[in-house]
């Protein structure tokens, strides 16, 4: 259990990732029954950390928004550069890494402790990442862009909260049946992936 | 196949021979002057400049300027409600902004083909050096996952694809959990093969 990865698969991992979040960003084509379509950036995101554990998942997600910010049409609306700074929700999108990194941190803890009902702790860790994490963060770009009061920028975000707590839930369904598969993944120790 | 990179069009303009460094500069310069300055005639003067860069692409305008709907709706309720709470003027440097700055990182992309904007970043990575971060390993990583995105994309249509044919098109856990555990072998494959050529040391 407790031995390391290559360092070119903790690599090829990060790589991928970064590449699934793009992925999941641009597909959005998964409509809600009320008629919503729904982007899966936020899922990528979460599920990520859920998955790889929080050094690698970070990186991951590190890795899709600096290739986005150089300019390659991965983020929403295929849009892609610095455009999305001036982006009301531009401060959900800077905290995304550290979002990954608490999901990951969190369900890693969980797993290694082993508690029982795995299920509802990785959840769990996606909602606090997702709603705490990257939400907090959240209000205050939307605070600062949009020219608002913080209480009328919480008060907005209410209105995605629901998704994302949707989501959560879901990636905590995927990120429990993906760790069955590969349980090393989460609960390996983690490297720095790309450090030399 | 690949609807991902797809704003990319070739051409000859003068934004097309211009160096990528500086559509970047003006990118960023345009970007953040509009956000810190926050001041309508400041952003109005800025968005026909990126209306204008668009066109200088030569593409079609309709095709240069279009905005998605999702964007539109943000402008015009940010607009209201600003509007609202007496300061229309401030939902004007808002939501123009927002518009401006679609506008000056699409002068970029459209421009700008993508092999040419990994180049830059992997060669602006070289400065990870004082972090004690390998540049050659940020470049692998970066070429991996532009390579992998295809695929991904490839393989997230056809699970969804079977999924609907299994009338379970509407399940994201059905479609997204053999995609992710599909993509984790995926990249252990590709890290093996990494390995085995002595690479991502």
């Amino acid at each position: 259990m407790k031995t390391r990865n290559h360092p070119a698969v903790d690599l090829a991992l990060v790589a991928v990732f970064a590449a699934l979040i793009a992925v999941c960003t641009v597909v959005g084509g998964v409509e809600l029954p009320f008629g919503v379509a729904l982007t899966l950036q936020t899922l990528g995101v979460v599920l990520t950390g859920l998955v790889l554990g929080p050094w690698r998942g970070f990186l991951a997600v590190l890795l899709y928004l600096v290739v986005g910010f150089a300019g390659l049409p991965i983020f929403s609306e295929g849009s892609g550069g610095l455009g999305v700074l001036a982006s009301p929700s531009m401060g959900y999108l800077l905290a995304f890494p550290f979002g990954a990194l608490a999901a990951g941190a969190l369900a890693a803890l969980s797993v290694r402790r082993g508690l029982k009902g795995r299920y509802i702790w990785i959840t769990l860790s996606g909602l606090v990442a997702s709603l705490i994490v990257i939400g907090i963060p959240g209000i205050v770009g939307m605070s600062v862009i949009a020219q608002v009061d913080l209480v009328t920028a919480f008060i907005w975000n209410l209105a995605f909260v629901p998704g994302d707590a949707i989501k959560c839930v879901i990636a905590g369904i995927i990120a429990a049946a993906v760790n069955k598969a590969f349980p090393a993944l989460l609960a390996a120790p983690q490297p720095a992936a790309i450090s030399a | 196949m690949n609807k991902v990179f797809c704003l990319y069009v070739p051409g000859d303009s003068l934004l097309h021979r211009l160096g990528v460094g500086w559509k970047y500069a003006v990118m960023a310069a345009m970007v953040i002057s509009g956000v810190i300055v926050s001041a309508w005639w400041f952003t109005l003067s800025l968005l026909a400049i990126s209306v204008i860069l668009v066109l200088l692409t030569a593409v079609p305008p309709r095709f240069g300027l279009q905005m998605s709907w999702a964007l539109i709706l943000v402008a015009v309720l940010l607009v209201a409600y600003q509007s609202f709470t007496g300061k229309p003027l401030t939902g004007v440097v808002i939501a123009g902004n927002l518009i401006m700055a679609v506008y000056a990182s699409r002068m970029l992309t459209i421009s700008t083909p993508e092999s040419v904007l990994i180049d830059a970043l992997i060669s602006a990575a070289s400065f990870l050096r004082v972090f004690r971060v390998k540049p050659e390993k940020v470049g692998l990583a970066i070429s991996i996952m532009i390579k992998s995105i295809p695929m991904l994309l490839d393989l997230f249509t056809g699970i969804q694809q079977a999924a609907m044919a299994r009338g379970r098109g509407r399940n994201l856990a059905a479609i997204v959990t053999p995609f992710v555990v599909r993509t984790v072998a995926y990249a252990q494959e590709t890290g093996a093969a990494l390995a085995a050529r002595g690479l991502g040391e």
